[in-house]
């Protein structure tokens, strides 16, 4: 996020676009909703009708995919119609006139046609949100996991940069990160193209400084992203080691990677429970979940906060920091540290950004004049007070780079014998593979199976009745689910949760990946619903919450 | 053009002279200047509603005491807050508590009156010195009061211990904007409840716990410490501690049971901080007050039981020759996992290991699969499952 999650509530204007944000981030929509009560303008894009819609002055319900074709018609709008921020745009951007340019065969009328939504709503919109000083872009996964999700960010990145809105208070652009600790991730160097800190692993000087540090010769070759490794298990790549991750429930297309995973020769898995992954086990370490260990957490606003030890792990389970450090010395390497704060320091203290940091300084953090604790990086040295928003008075790589983007159509989409196009997602109660919520008594009974949510109209062509278990089917599987007839999604969509074990919708996703992160396309795919004519799961009942706003009880008769 | 601090207006405050910034109630300028003031059904994060009448302060010229909460200060206002400076204070808080007293057990519920946040009315009653006044039968125990059919698994409405101050239902509707619970019924009857009756499950309810939260008398409590034979407050430790789901990062504190799994400890129940004391000076109306910081849904407060989790993996496993799992020494597992890589990296190259990290784990964590993947196995094969 370019901004903190305390300036929401002092916007004017919310664009939510591709984020279910009080199912993902139910915290953040506490503050876009108080935004909304003392008056800000809330627009969700969204080709669902999720809950946040409700006090949305418009809901933009694009179809699945379409993302570019809107929001370079919003930049249409905002370029022809002279919007754009002049004097921000000569001194802190580059490549506006290539944008310019492109957007021009974006028309809003056209757009219509594309994404289904009025070509007045998207004029709106775009005026609304290019005259509003303090207007903020939120996005999700509804962004970035589509084969094309990287021009999907560019677009948005237009738009902040032509109209000025970055490096002040509630604005910016603003990806809010799915698990608790995916900014912490990246920013600690695990991903196969940086070390810590964004530091390239093909720049000369970076790998050089790591050397003299670890006494070792690192590869000057970038690594493969996740996406790509999965592509080539039993391939190329013939071990893994797998840490805190269900790759097999949550990897798209994952019949086809299972039957790779039986041509890697060897896996080791640290896990606190038993999962599928462990099927294609070797070894097997017995981990510690959040309460069990001390550490950081960075979470999406770049904030760095303690994570304490609370309780033991069960008895013969270690810490996940101290299983890494015996693995290192059982595979021969000799490191020094002991502790997590030593890890931390080494972290730290050769990444610019968050040398400043240290858990000292984190533990000795009081709370300040909102609650907030932690430090937000960047964070230079031991007396800089950590940065709020970025990108005040200036854009951080110098200038702010716009990039032209052509709408890519999603990799596959509907056709005559999948004639439904299915996007996945999260809910409430459950998180990921959901080997912890679906272990709780209550997060389980709110909602305590699989089902498939569509449109009044696709049932009914199909004889499918509300609460009929049904068959949904790809190219790449199947799986048998609860039908839940509902007008929050689009006719001619249909939307699953990832949740399920007994009913991995992984199954059926595509493994496309985008072009520049790897991203597997979780959002768009072609498939079918037919009644299921074995069923042999439970029927359970879906209770109560918003789902039931949009349900339908008129389904065929 | 700057405003200087003599230019903001004043009130006189149990004798002294205090400055505030146009908009702020009698209470936000007490509390930051230190003057205490009880209340029971004001949170900064709700409008202010005046219904417990808690807070009632004297305001010269004005024949009632008034609700500090809900009343803003304005410029000249002379006003007492202390019972030391006003004796009709000291009454009224006297009276009121004693009042509240007889419709609620106070310390002698059966089921103890700490199952959600710590009881307010119970320690403010004591410290205003309430007298016992006998009780008052409870007339809500109907349909809309006995909550025993809800089987939602972690909130529990009480209407024995409820002073109907509407809290909890204006924190759901004003929030959470959900509204599952609300005020109904009339008169002596009047209870929370939610629509029909319904179990929680059945409503628009988030599991947010936020009614629990925010409830000073009990009455919102959780089950979960029922069921987990709670020891008593005093006994649990609290570590402060970021959550493990989204990435929001709430802060919360986990209250152990340090006795419990053998000495091990156990997670009896999940708490918001105590809110940090105000800023001495006057604050700007806007951001003040009641941040999210503090705010939290159900997956925070109520999702940690995993932990206890029976499946939990506690012993390292090695498969056999046999193709199946075994049980190992740590030794064994360790020695097996190295030596299983560097058969890998030996026959197909370093290339040919990926080392898949997990968002769900500490920086550090990641920072040593990452220092692992590149300095010991020499491949810049690694990256976290959640590359978004
Ligand atoms: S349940 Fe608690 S918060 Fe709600 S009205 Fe009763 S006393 Fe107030
Ligand atoms: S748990 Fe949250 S959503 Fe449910 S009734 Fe309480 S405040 Fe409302
Ligand atoms: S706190 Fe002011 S009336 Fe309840």
């Amino acid at each position: 996020m370019t901004n903190s999650i305390r300036e929401i509530r002092d916007a004017d204007f919310l664009f939510v676009i591709g984020s279910n944000t009080t199912e993902a981030h139910p915290v953040i929509a506490m503050e876009m909703k108080r935004a909304v009560r003392d008056g800000a303008t809330l627009v969700v894009a969204d080709p669902r009708r999720i809950w946040l819609t409700e006090i949305a002055e418009k809901h933009l319900q694009l179809n699945p995919g379409t993302d570019v074709w809107l929001l370079n018609a919003m930049a249409h709008v905002i370029v022809t119609e002279g919007l754009v921020d002049k004097a921000f745009i000569e001194t802190h951007t580059e490549g506006y006139e290539a944008v310019a340019e492109t957007v021009k065969r974006y028309s809003p009328e056209e757009a219509e046609r594309v994404t289904g939504i009025p070509a007045e709503d998207i004029r709106w919109a775009a005026r609304k949100y290019a005259t509003t000083k303090k207007a903020g872009i939120y996005y999700t996964l509804g962004i970035t996991e589509h084969s094309h999700g990287t021009d999907n960010v560019y677009a948005l990145a237009n738009l902040v940069l032509m109209t000025g809105h970055l490096g002040g208070e509630s604005m910016g652009l603003n990806p809010l990160r799915g698990q608790n600790n995916v900014q912490g991730a990246n920013d600690a160097g695990a991903t196969p193209i940086y070390y810590p800190g964004y530091q390239r692993v093909d720049d000369e000087k970076v790998r050089a400084k790591y050397e003299a540090l670890w006494g070792v010769e690192l590869s000057p070759e970038p690594g493969w992203n996740l996406n790509e490794m999965m592509k080539k298990a039993g391939d190329e790549i013939r071990g893994f080691f797998v840490m805190g991750e269900d790759i097999i429930l949550s990897e798209p297309n994952v019949l086809a990677l299972e039957e790779r995973m039986n041509r890697v020769e060897f896996l080791v898995l640290q896990e606190i429970f038993p999962n599928e992954t462990m099927r294609f086990a070797d070894v097997v370490l017995p981990a510690s979940g959040f309460a069990e260990k001390e550490g950081v957490f960075v979470n999406s606003e770049r904030r760095m906060q303690r994570v304490r030890k609370a309780i033991d792990p069960p008895k013969g389970a270690r810490a996940d920091w101290q299983i890494l450090l015996d693995l290192a010395a059982a595979s021969g390497a000799s490191w020094h540290h002991r502790t997590p704060a030593d890890i931390f320091d080494e972290f730290a203290q050769h990444a610019p950004n968050f040398a400043g940091i240290s858990h000292a300084r984190l533990d000795a953090q009081g709370e300040d004049e909102d609650g907030y604790t932690g430090l937000q990086w960047p964070c230079p040295d031991p007396d800089h007070p950590g940065t709020r928003y970025l990108h005040e008075g200036r854009v951080l790589r110098g200038k702010g780079l716009l990039t032209a983007v052509e709408y890519r159509p999603s990799d596959e989409l509907p056709d005559e014998e999948y004639g439904l196009l299915l996007s996945t997602g999260r809910t409430l109660y459950h998180y990921n593979a959901a080997t912890q919520t679906r272990r709780d008594p209550g997060l389980d009974t709110k909602q305590p199976g699989a089902f498939v949510q569509l449109h009044p109209r696709d049932a009914k062509k199909r004889s499918i009745r509300d609460g009929d278990p049904v068959t949904i089917t790809t190219r790449r599987g199947s799986i048998d689910a609860i039908a839940h007839v509902s007008r929050q999604v689009k006719p001619g969509c249909i939307w699953m949760a990832l949740h399920f074990a007994e009913a991995r919708a992984n199954v059926l996703t595509n493994d496309k990946g985008d072009a520049v992160t790897g991203t597997a396309e979780y959002k768009v795919c072609a498939a079918e619903v037919t009644k299921a004519s074995d069923y042999t799961g439970e029927l359970h009942e879906f209770r109560g919450s918003h789902y039931q706003a949009g349900h339908a009880e008129d389904a065929p008769s | 053009m700057i405003q200087r601090t003599d230019q903001l207006p004043t009130i006189e405050l149990d004798g002294r002279q205090i400055t505030f910034h146009p908009g702020e109630s009698l209470l936000e300028v007490a509390s930051r200047s230190g003057v205490q003031i009880p209340t029971l059904c004001h949170d900064p994060r709700l409008d202010p509603a005046g219904a417990c009448r808690s807070c009632l302060v004297e305001v010269e010229g004005q024949r009632r005491l008034l609700p500090s909460c809900a009343t803003p200060a304005v410029d000249g206002q002379k006003v007492t807050a202390s019972p030391e400076h006003s004796p009709r204070i000291e009454r009224h808080r006297k009276s009121l508590f004693s009042l509240y007293l007889t419709e609620h057990p106070g310390e002698d519920h059966p089921d103890g009156v700490e199952r959600g946040a710590p009881n307010k009315l119970v320690r403010a009653a004591k410290a205003f010195g309430a007298e016992d006044w006998g009780k008052l039968e409870n007339l809500r125990d109907d349909l809309l009061g006995d909550r025993s059919h809800d089987e939602n698994p972690y909130i529990q409405f009480d209407s024995d211990l409820c002073i109907l101050c509407a809290k909890c239902t204006r924190y759901c509707d004003e929030v959470e904007s959900v509204s599952a619970i609300t005020l109904a019924g009339r008169g002596s009857e009047t209870t929370i409840a939610t629509p029909d009756g319904r179990s929680l499950l059945d409503t628009t309810c988030e599991m947010c716990g936020g009614c629990v939260a925010v409830c000073p008398t009990g009455a919102m409590g959780e089950k979960k410490p029922k069921t987990h034979k709670m020891p008593v407050e005093a006994e649990l430790e609290k570590v402060r501690t970021t959550c493990n789901y989204c990435g929001v990062g709430c802060q919360f504190d986990l209250n152990v049971d340090p006795a419990a799994r053998e000495g091990g400890g156990e997670i009896v129940k999940v708490t918001s901080p105590t809110p940090a004391p105000p800023p001495p000076t006057p604050q700007p109306r806007g951001r003040t007050g009641g941040s999210t910081a503090r705010t939290r849904c159900g997956k925070g407060r109520f999702g940690y039981d995993f932990l206890h989790h029976e499946d939990r993996l506690k012993t390292p496993l090695v498969r056999g020759a046999d193709g199946e799992l075994h049980p190992a020494t740590w030794d064994e597992a360790l020695a097996a996992a190295a030596a299983g890589l560097r058969g890998v990296q030996e026959r197909h190259g370093k290339d040919a290991l990926a080392f898949v990290s997990s968002s769900r784990c500490t920086v550090e964590e990641n920072f040593l699969v990452q220092k692992l993947s590149r300095a010991v196995f020499g491949t810049n094969n690694v990256h976290q499952c959640a590359a978004t």
